[in-house]
């Protein structure tokens, strides 16, 4: 076993068990303070807004699919998706999604049909607002930016793996006037998702929509083995600095 | 119930041995990973032809009811359908003919598009570059400083500037970057985690 796998090995079984004390700690009821992230507040509200406005919201889930290193960011945008869709259900008015890997076009499919599982008739319909649009990114920016162009859209929700197209992508719905939520976790496309969106999830943050929206008590435990094993990442370094500073 | 079970005890099973193939030497767990992950690029092509009909539908529905844009709607399918022509009869996308519609079409396209980012770049800019808080305050600080100290010119005007920028790109940024990378890679475990365990199952309802 090399130096990466041990190290891996050994994140994940220290990481396990805080996952689970965390998680059955919240299953009992044990909800702890979430720091307020107002990107999410903005989410629980982007429906309501589309209703009245009689606009659409647009769900861009970004270049990634669900069979490679940028899954997670993927299943992230999924989750943002679950949670507009269950919203959507309620007022008639299915989310515009959009991606660029034709893997995630079946997941969000599956997403959109899912609130309406006695309903075939609106199930089909809902699936049909999940688009495929292209895999190059370029090709997937150009097809969004047309959308946007065409379609009456309210806000524009960017959240999952994305490169630079992001930028052209949250320009044009600013040009438009249209609100903005982005997300991303790569460290060269935040500025783009910061100096672009009215609201910015931020790295990890995105993947708490499932904490923050649906209040999902594991999703909750993990947010708290998360914080817990930053501290212990942190606390490591310090300690291995000081060490080596010594000998 | 019996198909909800059975999803998650092979979506399960599959994750482990593929995570196990991360960490195991052995032939048979190799072998089982590699096949796995084998399968599900055979799956990521279907996903492709499923796309393609997305494509279609979207488009001819388009056209039907003669939607705003409709005329756009026939060139992409017009466009898709000489590609694929193209690639059919020339022995699929590896063929000459094919790299060349994708060298003096595609690409130019796509540079050219990208190239656009410059100017969104500047907007996007001027819109953040707007101090509303502390934080957009240090935005714009270190953007400042960052753009004055790659231009020659600002060397000339005070000689530290180009080490400032230095220092600013070399320690808080790259702390700041590594900070986040540490974030997103615990999310991505708790993500894979949640999917392994069976407590997140997207696959099933």
């Amino acid at each position: 076993m090399n130096e990466t796998q041990l190290a891996l090995l050994l994140f994940i079984v220290v990481f396990l068990p805080i996952f689970y004390i965390s998680g059955r700690r919240v299953q009992e009821g044990n909800f702890p303070d979430l720091r307020p992230i107002p990107a999410f507040d903005a989410l629980r509200g982007v429906m309501a807004r589309a209703i009245e406005t009689g606009r659409r919201v647009h769900v861009g889930l970004g270049i990634g699919g669900i069979s490679g290193y940028m899954t997670a960011d993927s299943l992230a945008g999924l989750s943002v998706l679950e949670y507009l869709a269950n919203q959507s259900a309620a007022t008639g008015v299915p989310p515009l999604v959009t991606m660029a890997d034709p893997t995630l076009l079946i997941a969000a499919q599956d997403v959109m049909r899912r609130p309406y599982r006695d309903d075939w008739g609106e199930a089909a319909n809902a699936m049909r607002h999940a688009r495929w649009i292209a895999p190059e990114p370029a090709a997937y920016a150009a097809g969004v930016l047309g959308m946007l162009g065409s379609e009456a859209v309210d806000a524009n929700v960017l959240i999952g793996a994305f490169g630079d197209e992001y930028l052209l992508l949250g320009e044009a719905a600013n040009r438009k006037k249209i609100s903005s939520v982005g997300g991303a976790s790569d460290p060269n496309v935040l500025p783009f998702v910061f100096a672009s969106a009215d609201y910015a999830l931020m790295g990890e943050d995105m993947y708490a929509a499932g904490a923050y929206l649906a209040q999902k008590p594991w999703h909750i435990g993990s947010l708290l083995a998360q914080d817990l094993m930053r501290w212990v990442i942190v606390a490591t370094i310090i300690v291995l600095v000081v060490i080596k500073s010594l000998i | 119930m019996v198909n909800r079970i059975l999803s998650t005890v092979v979506a399960m099973a599959v994750g482990l041995l593929v995570l196990a193939d991360f960490f195991v030497n052995s032939n048979l767990v190799d072998t089982l990973g590699l096949y796995l992950i084998r399968t599900a690029s055979v799956v990521a092509a279907f996903a492709l032809v499923f796309g393609m009909i997305n494509v279609l539908t979207v488009h001819l529905g388009k056209i039907y009811s003669r939607d705003k844009g409709w005329g756009y709607s026939m060139v992409l399918l017009g466009a898709l359908f000489f590609t694929l022509g193209i690639g059919i009869l020339t022995g699929g996308p590896a063929s000459p003919q094919v790299q060349g519609l994708f060298e003096t079409v595609l690409f130019p396209l796509e540079a050219t598009l990208f190239s656009l980012l410059a100017f969104f770049t500047v907007t996007a800019a001027y819109r953040a570059f707007r101090v509303k808080s502390f934080e957009t305050g240090l935005f714009v600080a270190a953007g400042i400083i960052v753009l004055l100290g790659q231009v020659p010119v600002a060397a000339m005007l005070w000689d530290q500037l180009p080490v400032i920028k230095d220092w600013m790109l070399d320690v808080p940024a790259l702390a700041g970057a590594r900070g986040i990378l540490l974030g997103v890679a615990l999310g991505t475990l708790a993500t894979g985690l949640r999917v392994l365990l069976g407590i997140d199952r997207p696959y099933v309802d």
